[in-house]
Order: structure tokens, then sequence, then C-alpha cells
């Protein structure tokens, strides 16, 4: 992996929570920082395209959130997006490769988070037959994470949280849209 | 409301596995299947009360589905709802154009599921 091409990428979008991107510019670099929440890279070598997506399926005390079928939902919905936008690209589930990034368990309070948000991923990317080709999750620090989508070099360093900037780790909240399942009858 | 047997389409077995659970838990019988050729192979076989179908879909989308159902006497009337995480007007109406009796955007909330399969199939 050629770190040094990754770092000084010109070209560089912050994947924000609850976002997503797919891209095949080999000028561009995916970023993101996590910390409980997940990030799933896929990279399809058949057509040399790659994303990423970064969600967190429910913090506690969300309310109806606390509903694991919800909690459910919401990550599906994030992963869906991310693998529909690959597929309208050309990808197909069976040759795109994935890898899980996240799910530390930062905050105490709320140590099981990470490590349901991890499950929830792998589970996600197994019933759905696309290979996971590397994982790393889980711990107590944050990661920050960088991805070339063209080519589907990835960089993540472990980084101590009291060296992430605030405006680095957003407060969680969970990955839904406003509209959640509004329904229109026509 | 008694149940009613349901066929959901959709390209990924998770999303298949979770509208399947909401829909049993509110006491319907469900049947699925993985594209809408997959779906119009079983709909020759047997005729549900309602078809809940992703767009996004290899082989044959969303919107071929319905196009294709709403060609046939039988379905002419069958309530489809489109269940996608696009929500686009201009998928809507093409949606709507085709035939498709209401849209749904993901990720469903399974109340709101529960009460559009009431309305359009009673």
């Amino acid at each position: 992996m050629n770190t040094n091409a990754i770092l000084s990428a010109k070209n560089r979008i912050n994947v924000i929570q609850g976002d997503f991107y797919v891209s095949d510019d080999p000028q561009l670099v995916l970023s993101t920082v996590l910390g409980s929440c997940i990030a799933i890279c896929l990279f399809d070598p058949a057509i040399e395209a790659g994303g990423m997506n970064h969600f967190l399926l429910a913090e506690p005390g969300a309310g109806s959130e606390r509903d694991p079928l919800k909690q459910r939902l919401y990550g599906a919905f994030a992963m869906e997006q991310l693998i529909n936008e690959m597929i309208k690209r050309g990808a197909n589930r069976s040759t795109m490769k994935a890898h899980i990034y996240g799910g530390s368990n930062i905050h105490r309070a709320m140590a099981h988070i990470g490590t349901s948000n991890a499950n929830f991923a792998r589970d996600f990317l197994r019933q759905d037959g696309i290979p996971i080709s590397l994982e790393d999750t889980g711990g107590s620090a944050a990661r920050r994470l960088d991805l070339k989508p063209a080519t589907g070099q990835i960089r993540c360093k472990h980084i101590p949280t009291e060296d992430v900037p605030s405006s680095a780790m957003p407060p969680l909240r969970p990955a839904a849209p406003a509209r959640v399942g509004d329904v229109e009858l026509f | 409301m008694g149940p009613i047997t349901i066929l959901t389409v959709d390209d990924s077995p998770s999303m298949r596995a979770l509208l399947k659970h909401a829909l049993v838990g509110q006491g319907h019988v469900v049947h699925d299947a993985e594209d809408g050729l997959i779906a119009l192979d079983w709909l020759n076989r047997h005729i549900p009360d309602l078809v809940i179908t992703d767009i996004n879909m290899p082989n044959m989308d969303g919107f071929g589905l319905i196009e294709a159902l709403r060609k046939q006497d039988r379905y002419r009337d069958m309530p489809i709802l489109v269940l996608s995480t696009e929500s686009s007007d201009e998928k809507k109406v093409r949606a709507r154009d085709a035939g498709a009796t209401g849209w749904i955007v993901k990720p469903f909330d399974p109340d709101k599921l529960a009460a559009a399969v009431r309305r359009v199939t009673h």
C-alpha cells in the first residue's frame, strides 16, 4: 500500500456519520474518523471502484431506536445505500471485497455499542454474500481511515481518543434519515 | 385483519430477512424472491394478496416487475408497494405510471408498514 499517496491526496472527501460515497476517481481519497461507529469499505476490482459508509445503529436511550428490529433496519439502510451504489456502477456482491473498521468501545457507559455495531456489520455482509477480506474492530482507540476507492488501497491508523479533535467525533446519533419509513399511496 | 399472503422482492438477503421478520410478526404469510424474474416465476404459480418490491435489483428491477404484472389480467388490480432506499420524485412518478399502488422509503418503520399493508389490502 502506498501510504504516502493516500496522505498526499489533493481530492479528499470526509464521509461523515450517516453518509456514504462511491467513486472510481483515481485522484480521490475518502476519509473518516471512527469511534463506536462502523465504516464499511467496499472495492470491486472488476470495475475499479469502491466506496465507504459510516454509520451507527443507535445510541442508548434513543426511544424507539432501542428496538432491536429498528436498529437493524437503520444499519441495513446504511449498508444497502452503499451496496446499491456499487451495483449501479456494475459491481457484483460476489466480486466485491469488504473491510470492516471501527466499533470501538470508547465510552465506558456505552461499552456494548461498538461491539453491537461490528457484529451487525459482519452478520449483514455474510448474509448478503459479500466476502470480508479484513476486519479491524473493537478496542478502545479511535481510528482514522483513508480509502482510495479506485484502487481499494486503505490506511487505518489507531489514535488515542484524546488526540482526536472534538469536531471529528460528533455526538452519537443513529444513521436513520429524517423521513423514516415515509409512506406515499398513489 | 386476518393474515394475508405477501410476496416480498429484494436482492439483499439481509433485507428480505428483516422484512419477513416484521411481516410474519404482524401475522402475515410471507414468501420472498431475490429479483423481478424470480418473482414473476413464483407469481405464475401463486397469487398473493400483495407484492412489496425493491426497485434496484439485477436481472429485472422493480419497475420491470410492476409493468409485467400489470399486463396480466389477474394482477391488474392487486396492490403493489415499492420499498426502496430511493426517494426521488422522478422515480416515484415512474413507479406510479407503471402501476404501483404506493411507495415506502427505507428504512421502513414496522408500524407504518403495517398501516400501509392494511390500507392497500382492505
